[in-house]
Protein backbone atom coordinates (compact mmCIF):
# COMPACT_ATOMS: atom_id res chain seq x y z
CA UNK A 1 0.00 0.00 0.00
CA UNK A 2 0.93 3.37 -0.93
CA UNK A 3 2.61 5.04 2.03
CA UNK A 4 -0.05 8.12 3.50
CA UNK A 5 1.63 11.43 2.51
CA UNK A 6 0.27 12.90 6.20
CA UNK A 7 -0.88 11.10 8.64
CA UNK A 8 -2.95 12.38 11.80
CA UNK A 9 -2.75 9.52 14.57
CA UNK A 10 -5.65 10.22 17.20
CA UNK A 11 -4.50 14.23 17.40
CA UNK A 12 -6.01 16.50 20.38
CA UNK A 13 -4.98 19.97 20.19
CA UNK A 14 -5.80 22.84 22.91
CA UNK A 15 -5.09 26.38 22.73
CA UNK A 16 -4.71 28.92 26.31
CA UNK A 17 -7.67 31.21 26.69
CA UNK A 18 -7.82 33.35 29.19
CA UNK A 19 -5.68 31.12 31.38
CA UNK A 20 -7.78 28.30 30.85
CA UNK A 21 -6.97 25.48 28.44
CA UNK A 22 -9.63 24.48 25.81
CA UNK A 23 -9.51 21.99 23.49
CA UNK A 24 -9.83 22.57 19.80
CA UNK A 25 -9.30 19.77 18.14
CA UNK A 26 -10.60 16.21 20.10
CA UNK A 27 -9.38 13.09 18.84
CA UNK A 28 -8.71 13.42 15.44
CA UNK A 29 -7.33 10.54 12.87
CA UNK A 30 -7.04 11.61 9.10
CA UNK A 31 -4.68 10.53 6.02
CA UNK A 32 -3.95 12.33 3.22
CA UNK A 33 -2.70 10.87 -0.07
CA UNK A 34 -0.18 12.77 -2.57
CA UNK A 35 -2.29 14.85 -4.91
CA UNK A 36 -5.06 15.17 -3.14
CA UNK A 37 -7.31 18.22 -2.77
CA UNK A 38 -8.78 18.50 0.93
CA UNK A 39 -11.17 20.86 2.13
CA UNK A 40 -12.05 20.75 5.79
CA UNK A 41 -15.23 22.77 6.32
CA UNK A 42 -16.61 23.92 9.43
CA UNK A 43 -18.55 26.13 11.88
CA UNK A 44 -16.66 29.24 12.91
CA UNK A 45 -14.29 28.63 15.87
CA UNK A 46 -14.66 24.71 15.41
CA UNK A 47 -11.09 24.43 15.28
CA UNK A 48 -9.93 23.85 11.71
CA UNK A 49 -7.61 26.50 12.24
CA UNK A 50 -5.75 25.21 15.01
CA UNK A 51 -5.85 21.59 12.98
CA UNK A 52 -4.40 23.42 9.95
CA UNK A 53 -1.46 24.91 12.31
CA UNK A 54 -0.61 21.21 13.70
CA UNK A 55 -0.20 20.45 10.37
CA UNK A 56 1.73 23.06 9.22
CA UNK A 57 3.69 22.39 12.71
CA UNK A 58 3.03 25.71 14.15
CA UNK A 59 1.16 24.03 16.85
CA UNK A 60 1.80 20.79 19.15
CA UNK A 61 -0.66 18.79 19.69
CA UNK A 62 -1.62 17.39 23.27
CA UNK A 63 -2.15 14.07 22.16
CA UNK A 64 -1.71 12.53 19.28
CA UNK A 65 1.00 12.52 16.35
CA UNK A 66 1.08 14.00 13.05
CA UNK A 67 3.06 12.37 10.15
CA UNK A 68 4.32 13.57 7.17
CA UNK A 69 5.70 10.44 4.72
CA UNK A 70 5.67 8.57 7.89
CA UNK A 71 8.34 11.35 9.61
CA UNK A 72 6.75 13.22 12.51
CA UNK A 73 6.09 16.96 12.34
CA UNK A 74 7.90 18.49 14.73
CA UNK A 75 8.19 22.11 13.73
CA UNK A 76 7.25 24.32 10.64
CA UNK A 77 9.19 24.10 7.18
CA UNK A 78 9.51 24.73 3.70
CA UNK A 79 7.94 21.00 2.49
CA UNK A 80 4.76 22.51 4.10
CA UNK A 81 3.82 25.95 2.97
CA UNK A 82 0.84 27.84 4.50
CA UNK A 83 -1.06 30.44 2.86
CA UNK A 84 -2.65 32.87 5.48
CA UNK A 85 -6.08 34.22 5.55
CA UNK A 86 -4.17 37.61 6.81
CA UNK A 87 -2.21 37.24 3.37
CA UNK A 88 1.18 37.62 5.73
CA UNK A 89 3.35 39.13 3.12
CA UNK A 90 6.13 41.14 4.26
CA UNK A 91 5.52 45.07 3.46
CA UNK A 92 8.65 46.13 3.06
CA UNK A 93 9.72 43.43 0.28
CA UNK A 94 8.09 43.99 -3.14
CA UNK A 95 6.16 41.00 -4.77
CA UNK A 96 9.38 39.92 -6.19
CA UNK A 97 11.40 39.76 -2.97
CA UNK A 98 8.21 38.31 -1.52
CA UNK A 99 7.77 35.49 -3.69
CA UNK A 100 11.72 35.00 -3.25
CA UNK A 101 11.89 34.53 0.28
CA UNK A 102 12.03 31.02 0.58
CA UNK A 103 14.12 30.19 -2.64
CA UNK A 104 16.95 31.92 -0.88
CA UNK A 105 17.30 29.65 1.84
CA UNK A 106 17.20 26.70 -0.55
CA UNK A 107 20.34 27.68 -1.69
CA UNK A 108 19.28 28.42 -5.10
CA UNK A 109 21.63 30.38 -7.21
CA UNK A 110 20.21 33.84 -8.19
CA UNK A 111 19.59 33.54 -12.08
CA UNK A 112 17.47 30.21 -11.45
CA UNK A 113 15.67 32.38 -8.15
CA UNK A 114 14.68 34.61 -10.65
CA UNK A 115 13.64 32.01 -13.65
CA UNK A 116 11.28 30.43 -10.75
CA UNK A 117 10.07 33.67 -9.41
CA UNK A 118 8.84 34.87 -12.74
CA UNK A 119 6.98 31.46 -13.38
CA UNK A 120 4.95 32.21 -10.77
CA UNK A 121 4.12 35.43 -10.93
CA UNK A 122 3.11 34.75 -14.30
CA UNK A 123 1.26 31.94 -13.13
CA UNK A 124 -0.84 34.38 -10.57
CA UNK A 125 -1.10 37.06 -13.39
CA UNK A 126 0.25 39.70 -11.80
CA UNK A 127 3.17 39.92 -14.33
CA UNK A 128 4.15 43.88 -14.19
CA UNK A 129 3.62 44.17 -10.48
CA UNK A 130 6.80 42.68 -9.99
CA UNK A 131 8.36 45.96 -7.74
CA UNK A 132 4.89 46.90 -6.43
CA UNK A 133 4.53 46.87 -2.69
CA UNK A 134 2.11 45.09 -1.04
CA UNK A 135 0.17 47.97 0.28
CA UNK A 136 -0.06 48.86 -3.44
CA UNK A 137 -2.11 45.52 -4.17
CA UNK A 138 -6.16 44.93 -3.62
CA UNK A 139 -6.96 42.08 -1.27
CA UNK A 140 -7.12 39.74 -4.56
CA UNK A 141 -3.50 40.44 -5.79
CA UNK A 142 -2.01 40.45 -2.21
CA UNK A 143 -3.30 37.01 -1.89
CA UNK A 144 -2.09 35.80 -5.40
CA UNK A 145 1.32 37.02 -4.38
CA UNK A 146 1.14 34.84 -1.12
CA UNK A 147 -0.10 31.88 -3.04
CA UNK A 148 2.91 32.47 -5.62
CA UNK A 149 5.39 32.71 -2.81
CA UNK A 150 4.02 29.23 -1.53
CA UNK A 151 3.91 27.58 -5.05
CA UNK A 152 7.36 28.99 -5.62
CA UNK A 153 9.05 27.60 -2.67
CA UNK A 154 8.21 23.92 -4.15
CA UNK A 155 6.21 22.54 -0.51
CA UNK A 156 5.31 19.21 -1.16
CA UNK A 157 1.86 20.16 0.69
CA UNK A 158 0.20 23.43 0.55
CA UNK A 159 -1.90 24.85 3.57
CA UNK A 160 -4.58 27.62 3.09
CA UNK A 161 -6.34 28.61 5.78
CA UNK A 162 -9.20 30.08 4.73
CA UNK A 163 -7.11 32.29 2.31
CA UNK A 164 -10.15 33.68 0.41
CA UNK A 165 -11.85 34.63 3.27
CA UNK A 166 -11.04 38.33 3.61
CA UNK A 167 -12.13 39.01 -0.28
CA UNK A 168 -14.90 40.23 -1.94
CA UNK A 169 -17.17 37.56 -3.48
CA UNK A 170 -16.73 38.65 -6.83
CA UNK A 171 -12.94 38.65 -6.36
CA UNK A 172 -13.38 35.24 -4.55
CA UNK A 173 -15.43 33.58 -7.56
CA UNK A 174 -12.20 34.30 -9.71
CA UNK A 175 -9.52 33.52 -7.15
CA UNK A 176 -11.33 29.99 -6.85
CA UNK A 177 -11.11 29.33 -10.63
CA UNK A 178 -7.60 30.11 -10.49
CA UNK A 179 -7.12 28.15 -7.68
CA UNK A 180 -8.85 25.26 -9.39
CA UNK A 181 -6.64 25.48 -12.36
CA UNK A 182 -3.55 26.28 -10.71
CA UNK A 183 -4.05 22.71 -9.19
CA UNK A 184 -4.49 20.95 -12.16
CA UNK A 185 -1.46 22.60 -13.58
CA UNK A 186 0.72 22.06 -10.79
CA UNK A 187 -0.17 18.76 -8.57
CA UNK A 188 0.21 19.37 -5.11
CA UNK A 189 -1.24 18.08 -2.08
CA UNK A 190 -3.54 20.62 -0.84
CA UNK A 191 -5.30 21.10 2.63
CA UNK A 192 -7.81 23.95 2.21
CA UNK A 193 -9.63 25.69 5.43
CA UNK A 194 -12.73 27.10 4.62
CA UNK A 195 -16.40 28.17 6.50
CA UNK A 196 -17.62 28.32 2.51
CA UNK A 197 -19.51 25.09 1.94
CA UNK A 198 -19.64 25.98 -2.15
CA UNK A 199 -16.04 26.52 -2.25
CA UNK A 200 -15.23 23.12 -0.30
CA UNK A 201 -17.57 21.50 -2.90
CA UNK A 202 -16.26 23.01 -5.62
CA UNK A 203 -12.49 22.53 -4.85
CA UNK A 204 -12.40 19.64 -2.72
CA UNK A 205 -11.43 15.86 -3.77
CA UNK A 206 -12.37 15.40 -0.40
CA UNK A 207 -14.37 17.31 1.75
CA UNK A 208 -14.05 16.76 5.65
CA UNK A 209 -16.82 18.20 7.93
CA UNK A 210 -15.97 19.80 11.47
CA UNK A 211 -18.56 19.74 14.73
CA UNK A 212 -18.13 22.81 16.58
CA UNK A 213 -15.41 22.97 18.80
CA UNK A 214 -14.07 20.53 20.15
CA UNK A 215 -13.49 20.05 16.95
CA UNK A 216 -14.21 16.14 15.21
CA UNK A 217 -14.80 15.11 11.82
CA UNK A 218 -18.14 14.81 11.60
CA UNK A 219 -18.63 13.19 7.73
CA UNK A 220 -15.85 12.99 4.63
CA UNK A 221 -17.64 13.05 1.73
CA UNK A 222 -15.38 11.47 -1.46
CA UNK A 223 -16.59 14.18 -4.07
CA UNK A 224 -13.99 13.06 -6.42
CA UNK A 225 -13.63 9.72 -5.87
CA UNK A 226 -17.36 9.21 -5.79
CA UNK A 227 -17.53 10.87 -9.14
CA UNK A 228 -20.58 13.08 -7.24
CA UNK A 229 -20.01 15.89 -9.63
CA UNK A 230 -18.58 14.80 -12.77
CA UNK A 231 -15.52 16.43 -14.55
CA UNK A 232 -15.72 19.49 -12.62
CA UNK A 233 -12.34 20.52 -13.11
CA UNK A 234 -13.14 21.88 -16.53
CA UNK A 235 -15.83 23.99 -15.85
CA UNK A 236 -16.08 27.57 -14.40
CA UNK A 237 -17.71 28.29 -11.18
CA UNK A 238 -20.99 29.65 -12.52
CA UNK A 239 -21.53 26.49 -14.47
CA UNK A 240 -20.60 24.34 -11.50
CA UNK A 241 -23.10 25.98 -8.86
CA UNK A 242 -25.79 25.20 -11.03
CA UNK A 243 -25.42 21.58 -11.16
CA UNK A 244 -28.00 19.15 -9.91
CA UNK A 245 -25.34 17.46 -8.65
CA UNK A 246 -23.80 20.16 -6.80
CA UNK A 247 -26.76 21.72 -5.29
CA UNK A 248 -27.78 18.08 -3.91
CA UNK A 249 -24.69 17.86 -2.11
CA UNK A 250 -24.48 21.90 -0.65
CA UNK A 251 -28.37 20.62 0.51
CA UNK A 252 -26.63 18.12 2.43
CA UNK A 253 -23.08 19.31 3.95
CA UNK A 254 -24.92 22.83 4.52
CA UNK A 255 -27.84 20.43 6.78
CA UNK A 256 -24.83 18.97 8.64
CA UNK A 257 -22.96 22.16 9.01
CA UNK A 258 -26.70 23.48 10.65
CA UNK A 259 -27.21 21.22 12.70
CA UNK A 260 -24.18 22.02 14.49
CA UNK A 261 -24.20 25.47 14.49
CA UNK A 262 -28.24 25.22 16.15
CA UNK A 263 -27.50 22.10 18.65
CA UNK A 264 -24.42 23.57 20.14
CA UNK A 265 -26.03 27.12 20.09
CA UNK A 266 -22.82 29.21 18.46
CA UNK A 267 -25.19 31.28 16.84
CA UNK B 1 -18.81 74.84 -10.32
CA UNK B 2 -16.60 73.10 -12.84
CA UNK B 3 -14.52 69.86 -11.96
CA UNK B 4 -11.39 71.87 -12.45
CA UNK B 5 -11.53 73.66 -9.05
CA UNK B 6 -11.20 70.11 -7.37
CA UNK B 7 -8.35 69.39 -9.13
CA UNK B 8 -4.20 69.93 -8.33
CA UNK B 9 -4.63 73.50 -8.87
CA UNK B 10 -7.24 73.47 -6.30
CA UNK B 11 -4.84 71.13 -3.89
CA UNK B 12 -2.07 73.42 -4.82
CA UNK B 13 -3.91 76.66 -3.44
CA UNK B 14 -4.87 75.04 -0.24
CA UNK B 15 -1.45 74.22 0.60
CA UNK B 16 -0.42 77.57 -0.33
CA UNK B 17 -2.93 79.46 2.01
CA UNK B 18 -1.94 76.66 4.24
CA UNK B 19 2.01 78.31 4.42
CA UNK B 20 0.37 82.02 4.20
CA UNK B 21 -1.61 81.11 7.15
CA UNK B 22 1.65 79.53 9.09
CA UNK B 23 4.03 82.43 8.34
CA UNK B 24 1.25 85.12 9.20
CA UNK B 25 0.78 83.16 12.32
CA UNK B 26 4.79 83.40 13.20
CA UNK B 27 4.78 87.05 11.98
CA UNK B 28 1.25 88.09 14.31
CA UNK B 29 3.03 86.44 17.47
CA UNK B 30 6.21 89.06 16.64
CA UNK B 31 4.17 91.75 15.91
CA UNK B 32 1.98 91.22 19.41
CA UNK B 33 5.39 91.06 20.74
CA UNK B 34 6.44 94.24 19.45
CA UNK B 35 3.35 95.85 20.49
CA UNK B 36 3.33 95.08 24.35
CA UNK B 37 6.61 95.68 24.64
CA UNK B 38 8.16 99.22 22.15
CA UNK B 39 4.32 100.17 21.13
CA UNK B 40 2.46 100.46 24.46
CA UNK B 41 5.35 99.50 26.81
CA UNK B 42 3.23 97.42 29.22
CA UNK B 43 6.30 95.07 30.16
CA UNK B 44 9.16 96.97 30.97
CA UNK B 45 12.39 95.94 29.26
CA UNK B 46 14.08 94.35 31.86
CA UNK B 47 11.50 91.71 32.25
CA UNK B 48 10.67 91.13 28.27
CA UNK B 49 12.62 92.84 26.00
CA UNK B 50 11.66 93.80 22.63
CA UNK B 51 12.00 91.82 19.84
CA UNK B 52 14.03 94.03 17.65
CA UNK B 53 16.24 93.98 20.43
CA UNK B 54 16.80 90.18 20.46
CA UNK B 55 17.27 90.02 16.95
CA UNK B 56 20.11 93.07 17.13
CA UNK B 57 21.67 90.49 20.17
CA UNK B 58 21.13 87.44 18.05
CA UNK B 59 22.98 89.37 14.92
CA UNK B 60 25.53 91.07 17.43
CA UNK B 61 26.78 88.05 19.32
CA UNK B 62 27.56 86.49 15.76
CA UNK B 63 30.58 88.64 15.99
CA UNK B 64 31.34 89.71 19.19
CA UNK B 65 32.22 86.47 22.08
CA UNK B 66 30.06 86.02 24.96
CA UNK B 67 31.91 84.29 27.30
CA UNK B 68 34.92 82.23 25.25
CA UNK B 69 33.05 82.29 21.90
CA UNK B 70 30.73 83.72 19.74
CA UNK B 71 27.00 82.31 18.87
CA UNK B 72 28.25 80.14 16.39
CA UNK B 73 30.78 78.82 18.53
CA UNK B 74 28.27 77.96 21.62
CA UNK B 75 25.81 76.78 18.91
CA UNK B 76 28.50 74.47 17.56
CA UNK B 77 29.31 73.22 21.39
CA UNK B 78 25.92 72.27 21.74
CA UNK B 79 25.47 70.16 18.84
CA UNK B 80 28.85 68.03 19.34
CA UNK B 81 27.11 67.50 23.17
CA UNK B 82 23.87 66.44 21.42
CA UNK B 83 25.59 64.67 18.47
CA UNK B 84 27.91 62.60 20.23
CA UNK B 85 25.16 61.96 23.51
CA UNK B 86 23.17 60.66 21.32
CA UNK B 87 25.08 58.50 19.14
CA UNK B 88 26.38 56.85 22.14
CA UNK B 89 22.90 56.55 23.13
CA UNK B 90 21.81 54.90 20.05
CA UNK B 91 24.56 52.37 19.57
CA UNK B 92 23.59 51.17 23.05
CA UNK B 93 19.70 51.60 23.16
CA UNK B 94 18.91 49.98 20.22
CA UNK B 95 21.13 46.72 19.94
CA UNK B 96 19.99 46.24 23.98
CA UNK B 97 16.54 46.31 23.10
CA UNK B 98 16.83 43.68 20.11
CA UNK B 99 18.63 41.41 22.12
CA UNK B 100 16.15 42.15 24.82
CA UNK B 101 12.79 41.72 22.48
CA UNK B 102 14.79 38.74 20.95
CA UNK B 103 16.03 36.57 24.13
CA UNK B 104 13.47 36.16 26.96
CA UNK B 105 15.95 35.29 29.56
CA UNK B 106 17.76 38.62 28.89
CA UNK B 107 14.54 40.28 28.86
CA UNK B 108 13.75 38.93 32.68
CA UNK B 109 17.29 39.81 33.83
CA UNK B 110 17.66 43.36 32.50
CA UNK B 111 13.88 44.40 33.03
CA UNK B 112 13.74 45.19 36.97
CA UNK B 113 16.95 47.48 36.44
CA UNK B 114 15.52 49.12 33.47
CA UNK B 115 12.23 49.82 35.01
CA UNK B 116 13.69 51.34 38.33
CA UNK B 117 16.35 53.45 36.28
CA UNK B 118 13.71 54.71 33.42
CA UNK B 119 11.53 56.89 35.82
CA UNK B 120 14.77 58.80 36.74
CA UNK B 121 14.76 62.44 35.53
CA UNK B 122 17.84 62.56 33.17
CA UNK B 123 18.68 65.95 35.13
CA UNK B 124 18.62 64.13 38.85
CA UNK B 125 21.95 62.52 37.34
CA UNK B 126 23.78 65.50 37.18
CA UNK B 127 25.21 65.33 40.15
CA UNK B 128 27.04 62.15 39.87
CA UNK B 129 28.12 62.74 36.19
CA UNK B 130 30.17 65.93 37.01
CA UNK B 131 31.95 63.51 39.69
CA UNK B 132 32.36 60.88 37.58
CA UNK B 133 33.35 63.03 34.42
CA UNK B 134 33.81 66.53 35.25
CA UNK B 135 32.45 69.26 33.80
CA UNK B 136 33.54 69.00 30.32
CA UNK B 137 32.03 67.17 27.58
CA UNK B 138 31.85 64.20 29.28
CA UNK B 139 29.34 64.81 32.04
CA UNK B 140 26.74 66.55 29.44
CA UNK B 141 26.85 63.26 26.89
CA UNK B 142 26.44 61.38 30.01
CA UNK B 143 23.33 63.42 30.76
CA UNK B 144 22.05 63.38 27.21
CA UNK B 145 22.65 59.76 26.55
CA UNK B 146 20.43 59.14 29.62
CA UNK B 147 17.59 60.89 27.95
CA UNK B 148 17.92 59.02 24.72
CA UNK B 149 18.66 55.92 25.70
CA UNK B 150 15.46 55.21 27.43
CA UNK B 151 12.46 55.76 24.90
CA UNK B 152 14.85 54.75 22.38
CA UNK B 153 15.68 51.11 23.91
CA UNK B 154 11.95 51.12 25.28
CA UNK B 155 10.26 51.86 21.64
CA UNK B 156 13.18 49.01 20.41
CA UNK B 157 11.99 46.47 22.80
CA UNK B 158 8.14 46.93 21.85
CA UNK B 159 8.87 46.78 18.15
CA UNK B 160 10.82 43.31 18.34
CA UNK B 161 8.61 42.05 21.01
CA UNK B 162 5.06 43.29 18.73
CA UNK B 163 5.93 41.96 15.11
CA UNK B 164 2.82 40.59 14.21
CA UNK B 165 3.02 37.19 14.90
CA UNK B 166 1.61 36.28 11.30
CA UNK B 167 5.02 37.64 9.62
CA UNK B 168 6.98 35.28 11.98
CA UNK B 169 4.97 32.12 11.16
CA UNK B 170 4.88 32.92 7.30
CA UNK B 171 8.83 33.04 7.27
CA UNK B 172 8.94 29.73 9.09
CA UNK B 173 7.15 27.95 7.20
CA UNK B 174 9.12 29.40 4.06
CA UNK B 175 12.09 27.89 5.62
CA UNK B 176 13.15 30.81 7.41
CA UNK B 177 15.54 29.76 10.68
CA UNK B 178 15.63 32.18 13.85
CA UNK B 179 18.76 34.29 12.84
CA UNK B 180 17.14 34.24 9.41
CA UNK B 181 13.18 35.43 11.02
CA UNK B 182 15.54 38.12 13.27
CA UNK B 183 17.39 39.92 10.58
CA UNK B 184 14.84 39.57 7.48
CA UNK B 185 11.38 39.74 9.59
CA UNK B 186 11.93 41.32 13.03
CA UNK B 187 15.06 43.85 11.88
CA UNK B 188 12.41 45.78 9.05
CA UNK B 189 9.36 44.81 11.34
CA UNK B 190 10.67 46.83 14.23
CA UNK B 191 12.09 49.94 12.34
CA UNK B 192 9.12 52.19 12.72
CA UNK B 193 8.64 51.85 15.81
CA UNK B 194 13.02 52.18 16.77
CA UNK B 195 12.55 55.13 14.56
CA UNK B 196 9.86 56.30 16.38
CA UNK B 197 11.82 56.06 19.90
CA UNK B 198 14.93 58.14 18.29
CA UNK B 199 12.62 60.87 18.04
CA UNK B 200 11.04 61.00 21.77
CA UNK B 201 14.42 60.15 22.52
CA UNK B 202 16.23 63.32 20.71
CA UNK B 203 13.69 65.64 21.88
CA UNK B 204 14.29 64.54 25.94
CA UNK B 205 18.05 64.91 24.88
CA UNK B 206 17.90 68.68 23.75
CA UNK B 207 16.32 69.32 27.49
CA UNK B 208 18.79 67.18 29.12
CA UNK B 209 21.28 69.25 26.82
CA UNK B 210 19.95 72.70 28.43
CA UNK B 211 19.38 71.61 31.84
CA UNK B 212 23.27 70.23 32.21
CA UNK B 213 24.93 73.51 30.15
CA UNK B 214 22.65 75.71 32.92
CA UNK B 215 24.13 73.52 35.81
CA UNK B 216 27.79 73.10 34.94
CA UNK B 217 29.03 74.56 31.87
CA UNK B 218 30.94 77.42 30.15
CA UNK B 219 29.75 77.31 26.72
CA UNK B 220 26.89 76.02 24.98
CA UNK B 221 22.92 77.64 24.56
CA UNK B 222 22.20 76.82 27.92
CA UNK B 223 24.83 78.40 29.33
CA UNK B 224 23.75 81.44 27.13
CA UNK B 225 20.57 81.18 28.64
CA UNK B 226 21.93 81.17 32.43
CA UNK B 227 24.35 84.01 31.90
CA UNK B 228 21.53 86.00 30.38
CA UNK B 229 19.88 85.08 33.87
CA UNK B 230 22.98 85.95 35.96
CA UNK B 231 23.63 89.36 34.24
CA UNK B 232 20.12 90.26 33.88
CA UNK B 233 20.69 89.96 30.51
CA UNK B 234 16.69 88.63 29.22
CA UNK B 235 18.31 89.49 25.51
CA UNK B 236 20.44 86.74 25.57
CA UNK B 237 18.83 84.11 27.43
CA UNK B 238 15.81 84.60 24.95
CA UNK B 239 18.28 84.26 22.34
CA UNK B 240 19.33 80.96 23.31
CA UNK B 241 15.60 79.75 23.97
CA UNK B 242 15.10 80.50 19.79
CA UNK B 243 18.30 78.72 18.84
CA UNK B 244 17.84 75.69 20.97
CA UNK B 245 13.94 75.74 19.44
CA UNK B 246 15.12 76.48 15.88
CA UNK B 247 17.67 73.12 16.59
CA UNK B 248 14.56 70.88 17.84
CA UNK B 249 12.50 71.88 14.66
CA UNK B 250 15.53 70.76 12.18
CA UNK B 251 16.24 67.71 14.94
CA UNK B 252 13.09 66.70 14.15
CA UNK B 253 12.45 67.44 10.60
CA UNK B 254 15.47 65.90 9.67
CA UNK B 255 13.96 62.62 11.72
CA UNK B 256 10.84 62.53 9.83
CA UNK B 257 12.26 62.72 6.72
CA UNK B 258 14.42 59.87 7.29
CA UNK B 259 11.53 57.93 8.59
CA UNK B 260 9.78 58.62 5.35
CA UNK B 261 12.88 57.17 3.58
CA UNK B 262 12.84 54.25 5.96
CA UNK B 263 9.43 53.44 6.09
CA UNK B 264 8.20 53.70 2.59
CA UNK B 265 6.28 50.53 2.88
CA UNK B 266 4.07 51.95 5.76
CA UNK B 267 0.40 52.90 4.68
CA UNK B 268 -2.25 53.72 6.67
CA UNK B 269 -2.58 50.55 9.20
CA UNK B 270 -1.91 47.11 7.36
CA UNK B 271 -0.51 44.22 7.77
CA UNK B 272 0.59 43.34 4.08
Amino acid sequence: MQQDKIFADHVSVAYEKDDESLLAVDDVTLSIQEGEFVVIVGPSGCGKTTFMNTLAGLVKPIRGKVFMDGKQITGPSAERGVVFQQFALFPWKTVFENVEFGLKYRGIPKDERREIVRKYIRMVKLEGFENSFPHELSGGMKQRVAIARVYANMPQILLMDEPFGALDAQTRTIMQEDLSEMFMMEKRTVVFITHSVDEAIYLGDRVIIMTARPGKFKKIINVTADCLIPNRRNLGYDDVVNLKAFRDLKRELWGLIKAEIVEKRIL
Amino acid sequence: MSMKAFGPQFLERIYREKVVLSLSSVLGFIFCWYLITDVLGLIPALFLPSPEKVFFTIYEKIFIPVGQSTLFGHVGVSLLRILVGTTIALCLAIPLGILMGWYEDLDSVMTPIIEVLRPIPPIAWIPLAILWFGIGLGSKVFIIGIGVFFPTLINTYMGVKFVDPILIKAAQTLGAKDKDVLREVILPASVPLIVAGIRIGIGLGMMCLVAAEMVAASSGLGFLIMLGGDNLKPELSITGMILIGIMGLLADTLILAVEKKVVYWKKESQNG
